[in-house]
């Protein structure tokens, strides 16, 4: 499991974004002494870090700055400095990603997996059961068999197959289609969804996205 | 300064200088002193009061004229004349020189303790917007990891609360001299990307359609500044969005080196009469009196904003039709020359 590493010295959003980052698959990690932060984060050797600017001892600029001497572990800025100054410094300094406070949960999980996604640089194809998925393409291969799913039906199948096994609600799969500049409504992403389940019907999946009532739905 | 009423001002000398005159000239035919003396006499004390009262007119005159001229010239920045005009070498000038000087240096001296207060107001703003920031990612955080204990009105509740912060944050900014906005290559789409991100609860609870065209573009802007414009612009568009069938489309026109990003809904509209008074500070029409709270801020803050990045922002309306605001960036060649 990847663990990511939480600095951030506001004790209730500490808590809040470990558990926000377990209910996603991640493993969370809390830096809870800030006198020795450089030190403590090089030894815990994180997959990715979420770092605040405003911290105490060292602030996240510099921090970032130092770590990146020694160390390309992907870094999301996540911080309530919201001028484009302060962007353009930390991503000059090296930061990979730069979220201001307050944010959406759902898309700070979205920008964690695209940084994952890039790194790990296999996203263009993926399998699921018999299937070979063609993300670039929206291509769906069984044997010689294709499938070709338009855009809007592959983010949310690309959604659910990442958080396959676990139930995911409207407001994630529409948080996913909107980050993706895909401004539907309500209505749109039913129909999308059903035309999404005749497609895997049509190559022998047919249950494969099941509604659970009031929440959302599952990939099996 | 003008001559004759300089004499009129130095009425009580002449005054003085002719009864003396007449005076003499009774005294010396009293004394049977010859006529050609008589007027020798008259001549002479004629001549150096005049040269006496030219004199003083020239000197004064020549710095006064110039004080005057350099005031008027000066305009709103009239209080800098002292920096324009040499001291004067006559004892008058000398002191209204020294008394203005004086005048200058205290008044500047409490405005600079004004802009010191004011500066100092500032930050502590801006700190306290961070502080609270955090409290209010802690609100969101938790709406989110206990869908339980919190409904989706919690969620929307803490959305205009970060809005209502975000008024202040800018409102500071634009409201200060200082330059704090750093104007770069910006794509359209991905400033879009955020506001519809952020207003995305609300659009589909109110079912807007948000219809978007033509904005893979990009304009020299401050991202941050121009998201939180835009955003004012359709917070107005869903308050006063129509029940059935509402879109908001945003779309993006060229015409002649402008490129004009247009933000359109086919809201309830706005009454011609407020049109012209919906930048204004405070204003709120018959739609903020009517339906939703407002404060009238927004769009005041939006225009500011506008001004200071250089880009025009415009409105048009038709009651029950449509709003239509523009915001337009020029083409900068001189971003081009620059780079």
């Amino acid at each position: 499991m990847k663990r990511i590493l939480i600095v951030e010295d506001d004790r209730t959003i500490r808590k809040e974004l470990s558990s926000l980052i377990s209910s996603s698959n991640y493993e969370p990690i809390e830096l809870n002494d800030f006198a020795n932060s450089y030190e403590e984060i090089i030894s815990l050797n994180p997959d990715l870090i979420l770092l605040d600017i405003n911290l105490p001892y060292l602030n996240g600029e510099a921090l970032l700055s130092k770590i990146r001497k020694t160390s390309n572990v992907p870094i999301i800025m996540v911080t309530s400095k919201n001028t484009e100054i302060d962007e353009v410094l930390s991503m000059s300094y090296g930061a990979d990603d730069y979220i201001t406070k307050p944010y959406n949960p759902t898309i700070l999980l979205l920008r964690i997996n695209a940084i994952f996604k890039r790194l790990e640089n296999n996203s263009e194809i993926i399998t699921y059961k018999d299937l070979t998925i063609n993300m670039q393409k929206g291509l769906i291969k069984k044997g010689e068999e294709e499938l070709i799913l338009t855009k809007n039906e592959m983010i949310i199948f690309n959604y659910l197959l990442t958080h396959q096994n676990k139930i995911v609600t409207r407001d994630e799969l529409m948080t996913d289609l909107w980050n993706n500049d895909e401004y539907i409504n309500d209505n749109a992403l039913t129909v999308n969804i059903s035309r999404l389940r005749g497609k895997l019907k049509s190559i022998g999946h047919e249950n494969a996205i099941e509604t659970r009532k009031g929440i959302g739905y599952i990939l099996s | 300064m003008n001559f004759i009423n300089y004499l009129k001002d130095k009425l009580y000398s002449l005054l003085i200088f002719i009864i003396s005159l007449i005076i003499i000239v009774l005294l010396l035919s009293a004394f049977k002193t010859g006529k050609s003396l008589t007027i020798a006499i008259t001549f002479i004390l004629i001549v150096s009061y005049l040269t006496c009262i030219l004199i003083d007119y020239f000197r004064k005159s020549r710095f006064y004229k110039d004080l005057l001229y350099n005031i008027d010239s000066l305009e709103d920045k009239a209080h800098l004349v002292l920096e324009t005009i040499t001291e004067p070498n006559f004892y008058e000038g000398e002191l209204l020189y020294q008394s203005l000087y004086e005048i200058n240096k205290a008044t500047g001296e409490s405005i600079h303790e004004l802009e010191l207060q004011t500066q100092d107001f500032k930050e502590y703003i801006e700190m306290w917007i961070h502080e609270v920031k955090i409290p209010i990612s802690s609100l969101a955080l938790m709406t989110h990891n206990h869908p339980d204990k919190f409904d989706k009105n919690t969620e929307e509740q803490i959305r205009r609360i970060e809005n209502y912060v975000d008024q202040v944050l800018y409102y500071v900014r634009s409201e200060n001299a200082e330059k704090d906005y750093l104007i770069k290559e910006t794509k359209l789409n991905e400033v879009i990307s955020s506001v519809a991100l952020k207003n995305k609860d609300d659009l589909l609870e109110n079912k807007i359609d948000l219809i978007v065209d033509n904005l893979d573009i990009k304009v020299n802007t401050d991202s941050k500044w121009l998201e939180f414009i835009i955003t004012q612009i359709v917070n107005n568009s869903i308050k006063y969005h129509n029940k059935t069938n509402s879109y908001i489309k945003i779309y993006t026109k060229e015409n002649n080196n402008l490129i004009n990003l247009i933000i359109e809904d086919n809201g309830i509209g706005i009454d011609s009469s407020d049109l012209p008074k919906v930048f204004n500070k405070t204003f709120t029409g018959n739609n903020g009196r009517g339906l939703a709270k407002s404060t009238g801020m927004g769009l005041f803050i939006a225009k500011n904003l506008c001004t200071k990045l250089g880009h025009k922002i415009s409105i048009e309306s038709k009651r029950n039709k449509y709003t239509r605001v523009t915001i337009s960036f020029s083409n900068n060649t001189f971003y081009e020359v620059v780079k």
